[in-house]
């Protein structure tokens, strides 16, 4: 009976190999990328490292926007070992994830909601870190004469009352909120209205397109200040409604099981700390002449003139 | 058009001196859609392939349903992955949010539908009966989608293009669930959005032009392996 | 001389012929067909109650379009799981179940296109011994042997989609003859090609299959190949064999009037007898 010699060999080559296309350069990439995301999944080593060492921080876009994180988030990381994560978006967005425990603490600047949200039991700590103010700013030629306001309300009056462009950030963040105070406290709905507009941007980006039209617009002095080429001036400041006053919270560790407390405490701890605060105040004097933040631990609110 | 070319001085002299921010979001970029995609091809190509032959009910509605991922907006994405990995999620005892694994994973949910849809049709366009023909020259189920892809490889890589071009272009399942952290989760795109909110536009395009030149040089990579021993 | 012989000239010699009474005088089974039955749907397109296929013999198989043909040899072939019926290789039943790569690696199938791969002739004819396992130098040297055997040597290196269509078939074949298979199945090799084409591929094929004595199932729709080349001829009508025989006997007695009419029109006015 006739057997084809060819079938043994084959048979005896049990393992199937799939024809190879160009395996050499394929083996490469895939072990290049498999290496480089077993870098990515690999933690990394702090010096001393406490038993949670990830800590989410979570702040808004101005206050990250400031530059002011870079320098203190290094230093507290460098001391105590905890690996911060920054999540820089809307105050609105900060204080949800407080609630939800999905950050375990936060650095925000919208006082009034910060307290609903601590009486609301979200939080256990609360405490004043420093302050900036926010300014009005606008063309050079002032149509709306907000320089002879007496008072940051007159201020935005003038403006609704000419009808000169008014950008507004429109995005729920601290900025927003307090902008859309003052138009309540002078009895004004800009909604709607053919000069008002909102963009619904960061403060860097409200800032450029502000300048685009020479339009006014509400926005806090640090930022200002970091940004070059903004063809606008100051034109109203300094009125006790237009201070900017961050405050750092703790979250309630009964939110969830993950909450690392004790990296929240020695966040907060350590940004109210002399040292800290002492950068904090001078921080921007090399760049831009001047600090863009005034420390505030160990005041009252009261002392600040909000309440 | 002078902000484009502000951008490109700035990113030449970024890149002339090193920049270790950039060189750091350029280099993750890389690993993060780089291994999304490879994972794509290793769970998609395969997948794509079983669908395209296999028989069963249903399948029209999961071939549509594939076709419409490839359309899926990056942040629907992002949100849906954030949900998922948040603490109070299905799999925050994982805690990977903000991590670049949560964006790996943001990532290949995103390539994923494209990879298949393409797969599928791909393989749909080979010869009916060549997989009688492979089946019948001896191969194993394995072999045989092995032969099969390789046979349709000139739309496939075009395929692999299309799902890297998507991942590493998107931003917005990046930001929600990586959370843009500087030396952590921050990649070209990231940066990029970052640089225009703070008006930074000539760093904004800085990072675009570069992140520009990485996907050519990527897709001249895969190109030209696409192309290769086509004299005719 | 029969009107077979006659016929078989034009396609073979005269050794030819020799070696066909030969095998058909090996009388071992390699294949046996018990109960076959290929379903589409509700409809039975197949019904083989036997079919043996000698050791070493080309049994051809021809029938009108749709009668089954293809279908059995995808049932051959094994690429096709039928609804009943048992298929014997050799010593082994074949089990639609573990081990069926195994048996199927032992059966070649070429089809009336080439179907080559998107690779070089050498690349696609070497195929089938990748998929086994061979060795490099071995795969080499048997493809080179058959590329050599079926003419194509001098394309061992040309793309698959620059060739003409009966180089393309050649590749096809070689492909599917350096496995060395137990069973080589065929389903209308040549159809496509024109006939020059044709005739001078049927003309290196056939020796090289007698030589090495593989077993052949030839399915056809030319009566030229049908009953010109192969030992035995069968007759496919309806999804059954109608007949199954040398062709001599098939063309002198058809067993019915279908296959009278079928085979050759004209022979119903010759004489059953009718010599040389």
């Amino acid at each position: 009976m006739h057997t084809s010699s060819g079938s043994s060999s084959s048979e005896r080559a049990s393992a199937q190999r799939p024809p190879p296309m160009r395996p050499a350069l394929l083996l490469t990439l895939v072990s290049v990328l498999v290496a480089s995301c077993l870098a990515l999944a690999a933690p990394s080593a702090a010096r001393s490292q406490p038993a949670t060492p990830d800590l989410i921080l979570a702040t808004t876009t101005s206050t990250q926007d400031s530059g002011l994180l870079d320098v203190v988030v290094p230093q507290f990381e460098g001391q105590s070992g905890y690996r911060v994560k920054t999540i820089a978006v809307g105050t609105g967005q900060v204080l949800r994830l407080g609630e939800r425990g999905e950050a375990d603490v936060l650095l925000v600047h919208a006082p009034e909601e910060e307290r609903t949200w601590m009486a609301n039991g979200h939080g256990t700590d609360r405490r004043l870190v420093m302050h900036n103010d926010f300014v009005v700013i606008g063309p050079g030629n002032d149509p709306a004469v907000v320089q002879a306001a007496d008072s940051a309300a007159d201020a935005m009056t003038r403006i609704a009352l000419s009808g000169a462009p008014f950008v507004s950030r429109g995005d729920n963040s601290g900025t927003n909120i307090l902008e859309k105070k003052l138009w309540a406290q002078a009895g004004i709905d800009p909604v709607g209205q053919s000069w008002y507009q909102e963009v619904g941007h960061g403060m860097g980006a409200t800032l450029t397109i502000a300048n685009d039209k020479q339009a006014y617009t509400l926005t806090d002095r640090g930022t200002l200040l970091t940004r070059e080429n903004i063809d606008l001036g100051v034109l109203a400041e300094s009125f006790p409604s237009f201070l900017n006053v961050y405050s750092v919270m703790v979250v309630n560790p009964e939110k969830g099981s993950q909450i690392n407390v004790e990296g929240a405490r020695a966040f907060a701890d350590f940004i109210v700390a002399p040292e800290t605060q002492a950068a904090i105040g001078t921080y921007g004097v090399e760049r831009f002449g001047q600090p863009l933040f005034v420390p505030d631990a160990g005041r009252t609110e009261a002392e600040l003139g909000i309440s | 058009m002078d902000l484009i070319l502000d951008g490109l001085i700035r990113a030449l002299t970024l890149l002339a001196r090193g920049d270790p921010e950039l060189l750091r979001v350029s280099w993750l970029s890389l690993q993060v859609s780089g291994t999304a995609t490879l994972l794509c091809l290793l769970v998609g190509m395969p997948l794509g392939t079983i669908l395209a032959l296999a028989r069963f009910p249903g399948r029209s509605i999961v071939l549509a349903l594939v076709n419409t991922g490839m359309g899926l907006p990056p942040v629907v994405v992002g949100l849906v992955v954030s949900i998922m990995l948040w603490r109070t999620g299905p799999l925050g005892q994982l805690r990977l949010l903000y991590t670049p694994t949560a964006m790996v994973i943001a990532q290949f949910a995103l390539a994923l539908p494209i990879v298949v849809g393409l797969t599928v049709a791909a393989i749909q366009q080979l010869h009916p009966k060549l997989r009688l023909q492979i089946v019948a020259l001896g191969a194993s189920r394995v072999q045989l989608i092995w032969l099969l892809l390789r046979e349709a490889r000139l739309p496939l890589f075009a395929a692999t293009m299309a799902g890297f071009g998507a991942v590493i272009s998107e931003v917005g399942a990046s930001i929600m669930v990586g959370g843009n952290i500087t030396g952590q989760t921050r990649v070209l795109t990231t940066a990029t959005i970052l640089e225009v909110s703070k008006g930074e536009f000539a760093s904004a395009m800085a990072f675009s032009l570069v992140l520009l030149a990485l996907v050519y040089g990527v897709n001249a990579g895969l190109t030209w392996m696409q192309q290769r021993n086509r004299p005719l | 001389m029969s009107e077979a012989r006659a016929l078989g000239s034009t396609i073979v010699g005269g050794s030819e012929l020799l070696a066909r009474s030969n095998a058909a005088s090996l009388a071992e089974p390699l294949v046996e067909v018990r109960g076959l039955l290929v379903r589409r749907g509700k409809h039975i397109v197949l019904d083989v109650p036997h079919l043996m296929i000698r050791a070493g013999e080309i049994l051809t198989v021809i029938g009108p379009n749709g009668a089954g043909k293809s279908t059995l040899a995808s049932a051959l072939a094994l690429l096709e799981r039928p609804a009943a019926g048992e298929i014997v290789l050799g010593d082994t039943t074949i089990e639609w179940k573990r081990g069926l790569l195994a048996m199927r690696r032992r059966v070649a199938m070429v089809f009336q296109e080439p179907l080559l791969l998107d690779m070089t002739v050498a690349d696609n004819v070497a195929t089938g011994l990748r998929l086994r396992g061979v060795p490099r130098l071995e795969r080499e040297s048997r493809v080179a042997e058959w590329l050599g055997r079926l003419g194509i040597a001098h394309l061992a290196s040309r793309s698959s989609r620059a060739l003409s269509g009966g180089e393309a078939q050649r590749t096809s074949l070689a492909r599917a003859l350096v496995l060395e298979p137990d069973l080589l199945v065929l389903d209308e090799p040549f159809s496509a090609l024109d006939p020059p084409t044709r005739e001078a591929l049927a003309v290196d094929l056939v020796p090289l299959l007698r030589e090495r004595r593989t077993t052949t199932v030839l399915v056809t729709h030319d009566r030229d190949e049908a009953f010109g080349i192969g030992d035995r001829v069968a007759i496919i009508l309806d999804g059954r064999i109608a007949q199954l025989d040398t062709p001599e006997a098939v063309l002198a007695r058809p067993a019915t009037d279908a296959i009278a009419r079928f085979v050759r029109p004209r022979l119903r006015y010759c004489a059953p007898d009718v010599g040389t």
